[in-house]
């Protein structure tokens, strides 16, 4: 893997393993998603009780197939108060995942902010104390942030999101709820993990963009800041476990999540285009798109006042959140949590195709 | 219809009730971010003085993002404290009269969202209220002002279609679709409470457009099929098809009023035809075309309406592309409704929408859904 030296923990190591110290039951919302349904499984194999939030006309939750009686379904719609608190009713600790990641302005706040806002005021209600917010890598502010440089739980997040999309506007305002969940002996943790990836979702947005039928892959030696989401799952519920801890170091923090040995947007595509089908694709050169991104800007800053709105592809923030060349580390997260990254890519990968390829409702 | 430039000498001080969808466009004008008019704090017509929204954090995001004085998660405390002139109701529909009740007897002038009221007795109620309470209570009929009705209106005054027989006005919006917001299962839009159901949403729109566009004295015969085609119990109605036939001042008047929510693209087309001439538009993909006798007599005139018709598209698809960039939506009428509201208010003139036209907006609503014209 040629990317290993952007990233400041070496080898990929044999997981985290082991069990959990004491079983904790934990409320894990969006338990029907792409991330919760492996934190769910996850933290079921390492002993807790789940309580898997799903939305009441959401389809049977993929964790089934893992039921046991230590999973509790509960079907209530975080955009809503009704139910919540009695849904949290002897609960641990809230993982929170759910999120709207499509969708105008609007419904991604609902989803998201106004979700997390009814969470926590229920959490309140409920007596539950301890709160693992789930953010994401897109609430750095990327485009102050030099070429090279690396991103870590102190870089800036953005400040002036306006240019960004919806998702990082949202998710930003509700990181700012994840901080005020504080005192009265409240404890939190705010993980953000980078891109995340898996069955469904091997050939994601940090490669390009679909233009009509076609796919533009936007540079090639940027190193991607991913982690496969049974690596971020494990994280993740390991974070709830030391959150749990008196005296825990991890209560308060910040902690990104990406695996070991990054791949670069070019190694990554080979590995992934060598084992399954991928769009077929022409790639620019990023410089020459952030150049012509950033020529647009300027033409409509001082021509038509800033008013202009393109496509994301010629919007200089948004390319820079997914394509500047930067480096990444996980050692907060291997110091804190004793994590490692249980599978490296090549692994990671062949278990995606072999799960997508499962029936469907398996 | 001017843009009046009226300069009161002191700001009137507003205030939003509800932070959905709807209320970022309300909130862009009041912020001075138009692009039909600069407001507060630019010329100092008006000050946003509060947000209220039952969410705290919801409050809190609009006050900051559209520099509002302060949020509010009560609306008891936000009249108190904000003391509002005007009072932009903008929650669900089953909640304006309350709200707008108690603005009103605050001694705030009300704008409200369409529906206003849920029926025509209700929206009579209300209007006690506010003669009562001395204050302007106003339905937001925002298609009226967007720039294609009003060269529609033009049209019309200057007799350019003779005495208008006919007005056909046609939506169509995929409201069934299983990712849009009214088939959202998990926590249903309020809509679905109102008695039309999902095409409430629209229909103040269709029936303001028509008594503006037919004038009609009266209708006679209306037949109205109100039809479920998807058959998705969440829904009372996905289908509209209306037919109204009444009398103008200058004779008879028909007209049709369609919602569809299978057709596509989205579509809110126009269509008035009088006794000399015809005209058209569709407010999402807006463009105007007139057919009338032109200078060229009965020969020449279909030559030139054709080249008049395929140069206006050309404007038309130029100015589009351009308001697409520039971040213009169909709200462009909401943004001129309001500038013309607050300078109304200012100068203590008849508002935009009178009484009347919400009175006989909500009463032929009310005759639509009436069973007794149901097909």
């Amino acid at each position: 893997m040629s990317a290993v030296a952007d990233n400041e923990t070496g080898t990929t190591t044999a997981g985290s393993g082991g069990s959990a110290a004491a079983p904790r039951c934990l409320y894990v919302t969006g338990a029907t998603g792409f991330v919760g349904s492996a934190v769910a499984r996850v933290a079921l194999a390492r002993g807790h009780r789940v309580v898997a939030v799903t939305r009441p006309a959401s389809r049977t939750i993929a964790i089934e197939r893992a039921a046991s009686d230590r999973l509790q379904p509960a079907r209530v719609d975080l955009r809503s108060r009704d139910g919540l608190a009695e849904s949290l009713a002897g609960v641990d600790a809230v993982i929170h995942l759910a999120a709207a990641k499509a969708g105008p302005f609007p419904t991604q706040f609902a989803g998201t902010v106004v979700a997390t806002e009814n969470l926590i005021g229920a959490m309140d209600e409920a007596g539950v104390r301890e709160l693992i917010g789930v953010s994401t890598f897109s609430v750095y502010d990327y485009g102050n942030l030099a070429p090279g440089s690396v991103v870590d739980e102190g870089s800036p997040i953005d400040r002036e999101p306006a240019r960004r999309d919806e998702y990082a506007q949202t998710k930003l305002i509700q990181e700012r709820l994840y901080h005020d969940f504080s005192g009265d002996e409240r404890r939190r943790v705010i993980v953000r993990p980078g891109m995340i990836y898996g069955a469904g979702n091997l050939w994601h947005d940090l490669l390009g963009t679909g233009l009509g039928p076609a796919y533009l892959r936007i540079g090639s030696r940027a190193v991607l800041p991913m982690t496969y989401v049974e690596n971020c799952a494990e994280a993740i519920v390991l974070a709830a476990e030391h959150l749990g801890r008196q005296a825990s170091p991890v209560a308060g923090e910040i902690i990104n999540i990406v695996d070991d040995d990054l791949p670069t947007q070019q190694a990554y595509a080979d590995a992934v285009a060598a084992r399954t089908d991928v769009p077929t694709s022409v790639t620019a050169p990023w410089p020459l798109v952030r150049a012509g991104a950033g020529a647009l800007a300027l033409a409509n800053r001082r021509l038509l006042g800033g008013r202009a709105k393109f496509p994301g592809i010629a919007v200089p923030e948004r390319l820079d959140a997914r394509f500047k060349p930067l480096r990444y580390t996980n050692a907060k997260a291997k110091r804190l949590l004793g994590w490692s990254p249980r599978y490296g890519l090549s692994e990671a990968i062949e278990r995606s195709i072999a799960a997508e390829a499962e029936p469907v409702g398996r | 219809m001017s843009e009046s430039s009226a300069r009161p000498t002191k700001p009137l001080r507003a205030a939003v009730v509800g932070s959905g969808a709807i209320a970022r466009e309300h909130l862009s004008f009041l912020a001075g971010t138009s692009p039909i008019r600069p407001s507060s704090p630019v010329d100092g017509r008006l000050r946003l003085v509060g947000v209220c929204d039952l969410s705290p954090v919801t409050a809190r995001y609009g006050a900051d993002e559209y520099g509002a004085d302060a949020a509010y998660t009560d609306l008891a405390t936000m009249l108190d404290g904000a003391g509002p002139d005007v009072v932009h109701v903008l929650t669900p529909p089953a909640t304006h009269s309350p709200i707008a009740s108690a603005c009103l007897r605050a001694g705030a002038h009300v704008l409200c969202e369409k529906p206003i009221t849920t029926t025509s007795v209700e929206l009579l109620e209300l209007l006690d209220v506010a003669k009562e309470a001395g204050r302007h209570l106003m339905e937001s009929q925002n298609y009226r002002f967007n720039r294609p009705v009003l060269a529609l209106v033009d049209a019309i005054d200057r007799g350019e279609l003779g005495t208008v027989r006919e007005v056909e006005i046609r939506i169509a919006l995929p409201v069934t679709d299983p990712d849009g917001r009214f088939a959202d299962r998990n926590l249903p839009s309020p809509i679905h409470e109102m008695p039309a159901g999902v095409i409430h949403d629209v229909i103040t729109h269709m029936v303001y457009l028509l008594l503006l566009l037919g004038r009609p004295v009266s209708f006679d015969r209306i037949a109205a099929a109100w039809s479920n085609h998807g058959d998705d119990p969440l829904f009372r109605w996905d289908d509209l098809d209306a037919v109204l036939i009444g009398r103008t001042a200058g004779g008879p008047l028909h007209a049709r009023l369609r919602f569809d929510a299978e057709a596509s693209p989205d579509t809110f087309s126009i269509r008035v035809r009088g006794t000399d001439g015809w005209a058209e538009t569709d407010l999402f993909q807006p463009y105007v075309r007139v057919v009338r006798p032109r200078a060229g007599g009965q020969q020449l005139s279909p030559i030139l309406n054709h080249l008049a018709g395929g140069w206006r598209l050309l404007q038309a698809g130029t100015r589009n592309v351009g308001s697409k960039i520039m971040q213009q939506t169909p709200y462009e009428g909401l943004h001129r409704m309001l500038d013309l509201t607050y300078d109304a208010i200012a100068a203590d003139r008849p508002l935009p929408v009178s009484t009347d036209d919400m009175v006989e907006t909500s009463r032929l609503i009310d005759r639509l859904l009436d069973e007794k014209v149901r097909l």
